[in-house]
This record gives C-alpha cells, sequence and structure tokens, in this order.
C-alpha cells in the first residue's frame, strides 16, 4: 500500500502553483491583500508536495526531468522567500509560469528508466555546479522579464503605482547583474567538472556534437559575452536583459537533452 | 446612541468662513471643554482647512443635544453671527452621523478623494477628545471604528493609488528607474518656481550631490545656497549631464536648450545608467524625441499633469466599492452598538427568568417525588425550557430591530418596569 507521500504526483504541486498564479493574476486586476496571502499559502503548500516528491521518487537529478523539476522547486522557493520579503513586488506573475513551464517540460521529458550518472564524484560535482548555475542564470531571466516589463511601463510613461508593481529599473539591473555573477563563475567550474568527469569514464572529447554539452559550451559562451559587454563595453540595461534571456533559450535546451551518462548519446 | 454631527466643509462653507470658524491651538481644547460643561454630552471637533465638524453624543439619555444649539455654540464660540454661518452648516444624526464621519475618515468627502491626511486629521481628533476626557463610549467607538473603517477602505479598494501633486508624481518616476540615491547626482538647470517645490521632494531622497546650473551664475548660486548644492557654470552643462543621473529643468528660455542632437553626444559619453529628466519648463526645455525609457525617461510638465488627472480619475472608479464598504461598516457599527447597549439588559432578563424556572422545576420535582421517572423529568425540564424561550424571543427580538431612539429608549423603560429588572 503507497504511503502519503508516495501519493503525491505532479499534478498536486503543478496545480498549487496554477492556482496560487490565478489568484496573483485576480490580485492584478482586483488588487486585495487576502488574495496574495492564500496564494503565498498555496504555494506553501505547492512547496510540500514538491520537496515531497523529489525525495520519495528519488528522481536523478541528472536526467533531463529530474533537473527541471529541481529547478522549478528552487524556483519556488525564491518566490515564495521574495513574496514574503518584498510582498509589495508581483513576484507570482513572472516566477510561478517559469515554475509552471519547467515542470510541464519536466513531464513531457521524463525517461522512466534513466541511468544513474551522478555515482562518480566528478559526476555530483558536474551535476550539481550546473544546477546551482541553471538557478542564477533562471534568476536573472526572471530579473530580465521584470526589466523590460518596467521599461515598456516607463516607455510609454504609465503612472507609477498603478498596475503591475515592480522593482526600480536599477534594482532589477543589479538583480540580473548578481545572478549573472552567481552562475558564471559555477557554469565554468561545472564545464571544467564536465570533461574531468569525461576523463574519469575514458571519453574524453568523445562526443563534441551531444545537444546538452554543445547548449552548456554555448551557454557559457554567452555568459563571456554578457560579461564582456557589461563590464568591458559597459552596455547596460535592455541588452543585458535580452542576452540573459538568450541564455535562459539556452539553459532550457541544455536541461531538456539527456545527459551523455544518462542515456545520451554515450555509453 | 444620540449621536449628532454639526458642521460644515469646503462643499458647503467659503474658506474665509473656514478660517473664522478653525478650532486651532488652544481653541480645541476650550471648546471641548465647554461643550461637555453646556450639554453634559460627549464631544470631539474635526477642525481641518477643508471642515469643521462637532460630533457630540449622548449615550443614556432619550434625545441627542439639538443641533441648533450646537450650531449656535459654534458661532458664538468664535464670534461669529449665527445668521453668518446657519445657511453653510450641515446637520446629520445617527447612522447618518456615522455613515458621514466614515466617509470623511476614508477621504471620500475629501476636496481630492483618497488623500491620506485626512484620516490622521480624524485620528488627532480624537485624541484631542479622548485628552480632554470628552470622548465617552459613544465616540470611543465611533471615532476607533471610523480609523479602521479608513484602513479598510484603503487596503480594499485602490483610492488612495498615486500620487496627485505634480512634485511627488515626478518622485515616484524617479523612484522607478533609481533605487539608491547616496550615489546620485542631481543637477538642477534654471530657477523656475515649479523646480524648487520639486526639488524639495527630490532632496528627501538624500542624493550624493546637487548641482545648479543656470545662465544667470548669481541665480545658480542662490539656489545652490537654498538646497545645499554646488553652482556651476552654463558652460559647463553638457559635462555635467554627462555626469548626471536625476535632471530638473526649469529654465524661462524661449526655446529648447537641449536638442536632440546635441542629446545624443552626450549621451555618447555617459557611462552612467538611465537618466530621468524632469523636464518642468514651459516651453519645453529638452527634445521629447529623446525619451527613450532605457537610457533617458525624460517626463515634462504635460505628462506629469496627465498622471496626476489619470489618478484622479482612476480613484473616482473605486468610489462606489468605498461606498459599500461604508454601508456594512455602519450596518455593523449600529448592529455592535445596539448589542453593546441591549446586552446587559437581555442579560438580566435571561438570567431572571432562568432562575425562576429552576425554581418552579425544583419545587414541582420535590412534590412529585418518586413519582417521576427521570425521562419524564427530562420532559417536563424541557418543556419549562421551551416555554420559557418562546416567551423571551419577542422582547429579545423587538430589543435587535433597527428602532429609532426615542421609541428604543422606551422599549428599554418598558421592559424593565414590566418585568422588574433593576438599573
Amino acid at each position: 500500500m503507497l504511503t502519503f507521500p508516495q501519493k503525491i504526483t505532479v499534478m498536486c504541486f503543478a496545480a498549487s502553483y496554477g492556482v496560487a498564479f490565478s489568484l496573483e493574476l485576480w490580485h492584478l486586476l482586483r488588487p486585495r491583500p487576502i488574495l496574495r496571502y492564500v496564494a503565498l499559502g498555496i504555494s506553501g503548500a505547492g512547496l510540500f508536495a514538491h520537496i515531497a516528491y523529489l525525495t520519495v521518487q528519488d528522481l536523478p537529478l541528472g536526467s533531463p526531468s529530474g533537473a527541471l523539476l529541481f529547478v522549478a522547486f528552487i524556483l519556488a522557493v525564491f518566490y515564495v522567500g521574495e513574496a514574503i520579503h518584498h510582498g509589495r513586488i508581483a513576484w507570482g506573475l513572472f516566477v510561478l509560469p517559469l515554475v509552471l513551464g519547467l515542470i510541464g517540460l519536466g513531464v513531457l521529458v521524463h525517461n522512466p528508466n534513466p541511468a544513474a550518472s551522478w555515482q562518480s564524484y566528478w559526476g555530483v560535482t558536474h551535476g550539481a555546479l550546473l544546477l546551482l548555475a541553471a538557478v542564477g542564470v533562471s534568476i536573472g531571466f526572471i530579473a530580465s522579464v521584470m526589466y523590460l516589463v518596467q521599461l515598456r511601463r516607463l516607455q510609454a510613461k504609465l503612472p507609477p503605482g498603478q498596475g503591475l508593481s515592480l522593482f526600480s529599473l536599477e534594482r532589477l539591473e543589479q538583480m540580473n547583474r548578481r545572478a549573472i555573477l552567481w552562475a558564471f563563475p559555477l557554469l565554468t567550474a561545472g564545464l571544467l567538472s564536465g570533461f574531468a568527469l569525461q576523463i574519469y569514464n575514458d571519453v574524453l572529447l568523445a562526443d563534441w556534437f551531444n545537444p546538452r554539452i554543445l547548449s552548456v559550451i554555448g551557454l557559457w559562451l554567452v555568459f563571456a559575452i554578457l560579461l564582456y559587454l557589461r563590464y568591458r563595453v559597459h552596455v547596460r540595461g535592455r541588452q543585458m536583459a535580452w542576452w540573459t534571456m538568450i541564455a535562459f533559450v539556452i539553459l532550457v535546451i541544455a536541461l531538456v537533452f539527456p545527459h551523455p551518462f544518462d542515456g545520451g548519446a554515450m555509453p | 446612541m444620540n449621536l449628532l454631527c454639526v458642521g460644515g466643509s469646503f462643499k458647503t462653507m467659503p474658506i474665509e468662513l473656514r478660517e473664522k470658524l478653525a478650532f486651532d491651538g488652544p481653541k480645541l481644547p476650550a471648546a471641548l471643554n465647554e461643550l461637555a460643561s453646556r450639554y453634559g454630552c460627549e464631544s470631539a471637533i474635526v477642525s481641518t482647512c477643508n471642515r469643521v465638524e462637532i460630533y457630540v453624543a449622548r449615550a443614556g439619555a432619550p434625545t441627542a443635544p439639538d443641533a441648533e444649539l450646537i450650531a449656535e455654540f459654534i458661532a458664538q464660540f468664535h464670534d461669529v453671527r449665527y445668521d453668518q454661518i446657519r445657511a453653510s452648516m450641515y446637520t446629520r444624526t445617527n447612522d447618518a452621523a456615522a455613515a458621514h464621519l466614515f466617509r470623511v475618515t476614508s477621504s471620500l468627502d475629501s476636496l481630492i478623494v483618497g488623500e491620506g491626511q485626512i484620516a490622521g486629521q480624524v485620528k488627532k481628533a480624537y485624541e484631542a477628545a479622548h485628552v480632554a476626557g470628552s470622548a465617552g463610549v459613544v465616540l470611543h467607538a465611533l471615532f476607533q471604528q471610523a480609523l479602521a473603517v479608513a484602513k479598510r477602505v484603503r487596503t480594499q479598494t485602490g483610492i488612495s493609488h498615486g500620487h496627485v501633486s505634480v512634485s511627488s508624481v515626478a518622485v515616484d518616476y524617479v523612484r522607478q528607474v533609481h533605487h539608491h540615491f547616496g550615489d546620485k547626482t542631481i543637477l538642477v538647470i534654471g530657477a523656475g518656481k515649479m523646480g524648487v517645490l520639486t526639488l524639495k521632494h527630490l532632496r528627501e531622497l538624500k542624493p550624493e550631490r546637487i548641482l545648479v546650473a543656470n545662465r544667470s551664475p548669481e541665480k545658480a548660486q542662490a539656489v545652490a545656497q537654498e538646497c545645499g548644492g554646488t553652482a556651476i557654470a552654463w558652460e559647463q552643462l553638457d559635462d555635467a549631464l554627462v555626469e548626471a543621473d536625476i535632471v530638473l529643468s526649469t529654465t524661462g528660455a524661449p526655446e529648447p536648450i537641449m536638442p536632440r542632437r546635441r542629446f545624443d553626444a552626450i549621451l555618447a559619453r555617459r557611462s552612467r545608467g538611465t537618466m530621468v529628466i524632469l523636464d518642468i519648463a514651459v516651453p519645453r526645455d529638452f527634445d521629447p524625441r529623446i525619451h527613450d525609457g532605457d537610457r533617458a525617461c525624460l517626463f515634462n510638465v504635460d505628462d506629469l499633469k496627465r498622471i496626476q488627472e489619470q489618478t484622479i480619475q482612476e480613484r473616482q472608479q473605486h468610489i462606489q466599492p468605498a461606498e459599500a464598504i461604508i454601508e456594512q461598516e455602519v450596518k455593523r457599527f449600529l448592529n455592535d452598538w445596539r448589542r453593546k447597549k441591549n446586552g446587559p439588559i437581555i442579560a438580566q432578563l435571561t438570567q431572571e427568568f432562568e432562575r425562576e424556572r429552576q425554581r418552579i422545576v425544583t419545587e414541582l420535582f420535590a412534590k412529585m417525588n418518586g413519582k417521576l421517572s427521570e425521562e419524564e423529568k427530562k420532559h417536563i425540564e424541557g418543556a419549562f425550557k421551551l416555554l420559557q424561550n418562546r416567551f423571551l424571543h419577542g422582547p429579545i427580538s423587538v430589543l435587535a430591530e433597527d428602532t429609532p431612539e426615542p421609541t428604543q429608549h422606551n422599549l428599554l423603560d418598558a421592559l424593565r418596569k414590566l418585568f422588574r429588572l433593576e438599573r
């Protein structure tokens, strides 16, 4: 007989986040603080179900499905934390669709029999570093979307304090910059540990055209361009936001494709 | 509750009269004391630049103080002829008076609907009445509820969203772009009157430095001295714009001082973030085409006034939901008040009947000793209880009904006499 945590399905937490998102939308149309509190409560319940699912199902975090659900979980934690600290800001409208999208992708690419790829030291290091970098990229993406929306509001000279409540451009840019500065070293270390993992498996540079490897390298290159633009050319604001969004799309591609050691191209 | 409100506001009274009738400084406690000693009632006075209102109440008495007398008191207190103010005064009683105070405190009766000051002014009026000892059981409940209602209206409707003064709107825009101000430079160009007011608001952001540029070095020096800034030469304007994060332009120049081409050259030299330009000069100082929302956000007087008007219009949409809240809260206030007032007498009546019923049932059981089974005893006890409840239902329901004050008072008196209840 199944125990209570074993009965938890993806639908349980996805539905919680979905309801919370609907409440946030409702709050946007008819502002009522209670809607925010209820959304927060429901998201909290969703988080509980989410972590229970990840723990009980024992999904390998190296698999696309496991990685996507894990990043979605961290972003849901980020939403709850930020909604408590900066309750005025419409976090739910930006973070929850992303969380739901990642969960949806996680379900789509689910492989019921993934190979265990994280058994070696290098495997664990590589996977953990890339997942942490993915969290940074996702937060940078959220900050970038918010930045572009705020920019659009300013371009249209919409009344401040009406409709969406967002941070200032400066603060959103700062948030994006911090996320990039957090993600880049992790991504670099993750990439290097990936090479170490290949050496460990004695297949160094055996499959350069694996989409996952290519997209992680592409992601690293985009980040290098981002940092160059920011600190050398002093590009700011809108362009930085677009580059971060490109980085996020590449990240999603990297996460969706199976790892070379997880049913991918390599044996 | 015998509540009465007598007063006048900007809607009924010219400013000259409102100024004469203001209860400011030591006049306020003196008037509160005078009201208590003359009419033996609770009193509170809401006196702002837009209204003068006296709230009086007599909780236990059959009638409220006379409205004419209170209006006469206002005239007499300020040495104004009564016939001079009579036509501009209004009177509200009981539930209408409560609703009026709730509307006033929630800023629905203000010159600018949704303005935030009035709730604080009502709070001060209540505190003054509390300190003077003139607020009693009715006014304590009324004012406390009024402040709670105002908070509910403010949080549950968008009535107080946005700012309605041009300088506040300007600062709101600046806050949409910048977060930290300790490292920001404000550049003031010109020395217009409107600019000085806006600069006052901007200074509250505590910027790192304020630069002042003016064609006249003396004027630049004067403005810089006033705002704690640094005067710069007019020729250094472009260099200052390269360094500036917030620009406040208020020159009286007949032509724009900053055409697009000149500004593009400045932008090319900048490495700082978005520049916010508040161009409140008429005619405008900056070419409007420089606004891109990314590198430069330009807001001119028309933009700021448009936002001001939009905000006021937006607030109008929230009046109806706010009125619904007030209607609900007035009902709640009256019900609470009735419960509070009639509660002791209902409790006394119920206890009296309960005691009598228990005495009769105990005596009956004693007489029938041994002849009744436990079940029969239960039936008899239940029947007596039912009789008691049915008997009390009528009077208790009548007390809970929404009856006018004199009738309500007579009912309570009758109840006390009929059932021989002690006061």
